[in-house]
């Protein structure tokens, strides 16, 4: 374990969809939850991940096919050799009575936040939203979970609607003493948003994602405008204080040029 | 109070002789404000050219056991987006900022120069040495005196109220005649060095470079003894301030680059092994190095091991 290269075998593929899978690997790297590692996959490309879950053995990052990257991702075999370093970054720090709340692929870190704070017998919830029923992975595991709320915005799994709003009524059946979050940005800033309607503020640590070339805090390709503050350092989970300052919420991130793209033009990097 | 740290590099005042390098941090004015915040004494931006460019993909940037090895591919967003940041950091922060430019032709440079003059930057730097684009643009310009002499030239002839410096590279038959040819066409300082190689990391498993690019500049704790030596070459050869760069990571570094003759001393792939603390740690341990000597003034060390 450590920032320096290392190609490693996936030791076993699991499939939730065509889409969306998980890799395991032999147990190479101790990560926090919230803590990333770069993958490279050789002749194609490399980008950060979360670690999805650690067991005895094995490591697990989770794949959802979006874009160049990932879709290729999606052929990767047992037995194929994958680059991993790290575990780069600040984690969530596991916390009784957290609300854990995600979005689409965001969830993947959770669970491992999930596995942590249960071995840590800390009580939680976890509040799941997705777009639609497919997007939902370990689904088995999660249906056992009695912690687990899960909402989609068509329906097709659990209450319509999305995973920030459920959170007054989970409030008012038992108060929140602190959110973590991972996501999309904007369901970020809308849980940010929630926290602050309450005084004192409910605590927050949120899982921000930006375009990265070294996760070892030099390129700067990552550094939020109003603070600098590095998402590959100093993130990728940052608290409430934190964001106070940063003056780029909710706007395009900069690309692998260093730009920042008018909405418009704003793609996915991975 | 007097500052045993201040130094003057060209006219330009800095409060640290540490200048935050080219391409580490340098993308934004929040970014080079924070580091000119935690103790530089100067803060350079990445290198930029006429038009936003993405450079290689990724493994870009790989730390190994004595530093980095990296082929960014002179990845930009432009000199005109580069000039808004600029102008932003000025409005945040009293920090000189250095501006750096390179050409994919020698025609370039002085386009470029004359539009980044626009922000006002209180130095351009003129990077005629990145190693990662040699496929394309051919060979680093730095390798001949004639064309840095012509770069230098043009650049000078475009932009006479702010002071270039050009940027060198190791890779040269005789640093001493580029150096020559960066003074007798009007540069009034000179960057040395730019990272050094390329060097390649072969994966043994999958058997190929891991850097997407193969190769890449060497950079870190393993470039630091080039790069005393190839400073000490440019001040044994021409009079104009250095600003020593490669591998600083300790006061005592700082303190051998000064003595082969900088002025002014670079730090980048520092942030990295010592993170950004780096910058209040070497100016502290550097003026209780120099108190303890009796030392009042970094100019009294300046070139001090030529005997």
């Amino acid at each position: 374990m450590s920032e320096y290269m290392q190609t490693y075998q996936v030791k076993r593929v699991l499939t939730h969809n065509e889409g969306l899978k998980s890799f395991r690997f032999d147990r190479v790297i101790e990560a926090a939850p919230g803590q990333f590692v770069l993958v490279w996959l050789p002749g194609a490309d490399e980008k950060p991940f979360a670690l999805s879950g650690v067991f005895d053995h094995e490591i697990e990052i989770t794949v959802k096919a979006v874009g160049p990257f990932t879709k290729q991702f999606m052929n990767v075999k047992a037995g194929d050799w994958v680059g991993l370093r790290g575990p780069f970054g600040n984690g969530f720090q596991p916390i009784e009575g957290m609300v854990l709340v995600g979005g689409g692929i965001g969830n993947a870190p959770l669970r491992y936040l999930a596995q942590c704070l249960r071995e840590e017998k800390l009580l939680f919830r976890w509040v799941i939203g997705v777009k639609t029923a497919e997007d939902l992975a370990f689904r088995d595991e999660l249906a056992s979970m009695p912690e687990v709320t899960i909402v989609s915005e068509d329906s097709s799994i659990g209450k319509k609607g999305r995973a920030v709003d459920v959170l007054a009524a989970m409030n008012d059946h038992e108060p929140i003493i602190v959110l973590a979050a991972s996501g999309p940005e904007p369901m970020l800033l809308a849980v940010h948003g929630f926290a602050n309607t309450f005084s004192p503020d409910i605590p927050v640590q949120l899982s921000f994602e930006r375009y990265m070339k070294c996760a070892v805090g030099i390129c700067g390709q990552c550094c939020l405008d109003g603070t600098g503050l590095r998402v590959c350092v100093e993130g990728p989970v940052l608290s409430g204080h934190q964001l106070q300052g940063v003056t780029e919420w909710g706007r395009p991130h900069r690309g692998p040029s260093g730009r920042r793209p008018t909405q418009k033009q704003a793609v996915h990097h991975d | 109070m007097i500052n045993r740290l201040h130094v003057d590099l060209a006219g330009i005042e800095l409060a640290s002789p540490l200048v935050l390098a080219s391409g580490v941090m340098g993308l934004s004015a929040s970014s080079l404000e924070r580091v000119a915040e935690l103790g530089a004494g100067a803060v350079t931006a990445k290198s930029c050219g006429l038009e936003e460019r993405k450079g290689h993909p990724c493994p870009a940037i790989l730390p190994f056991g004595f530093g980095l090895l990296n082929a960014v591919g002179l990845a930009n967003p432009g000199v005109d987006e580069m000039v808004a940041e600029l102008r932003a950091f000025r409005l945040l922060s009293d920090v000189p900022v250095i501006a750096s430019i390179f050409g994919k032709t020698v025609e370039e440079f002085p386009e470029v120069a004359a539009r980044i003059a626009e922000a006002r930057p209180a130095m351009i730097e003129v990077n005629v040495s990145c190693p990662n684009v040699a496929g394309e643009f051919g060979q680093p310009f730095s390798s001949d005196p004639a064309l840095v002499g012509e770069i230098t030239r043009l650049v000078r002839a475009r932009v006479s109220d702010i002071p270039i410096s050009i940027k060198l590279s190791l890779q040269c038959l005789s640093l001493a005649q580029i150096a020559k040819a960066c003074a007798d066409n009007g540069a009034d300082a000179i960057t040395a060095i730019n990272s050094v190689g390329p060097g390649m990391i072969i994966d043994p498993n999958v058997r190929r470079p891991v850097l997407a690019n193969r190769m890449g500049g060497l950079s870190g704790p393993a470039i630091l003894p080039l790069a005393v030596r190839a400073v000490w070459e440019i001040a044994a050869a021409v009079s104009l301030p250095i600003i020593g760069t490669g591998g600083v990571e300790t006061a005592e570094d700082v303190v051998q680059m000064v003595l082969a003759g900088a002025t002014a001393v670079g730090v980048g792939t520092a942030v990295y092994t010592r993170g950004l603390e780096v910058f209040s740690t070497i100016n502290s341990d550097l003026h209780v190095f120099m108190q303890e000597r009796g030392i009042t003034s970094l100019s009294d060390l300046k070139g001090a091991a030529h005997v």
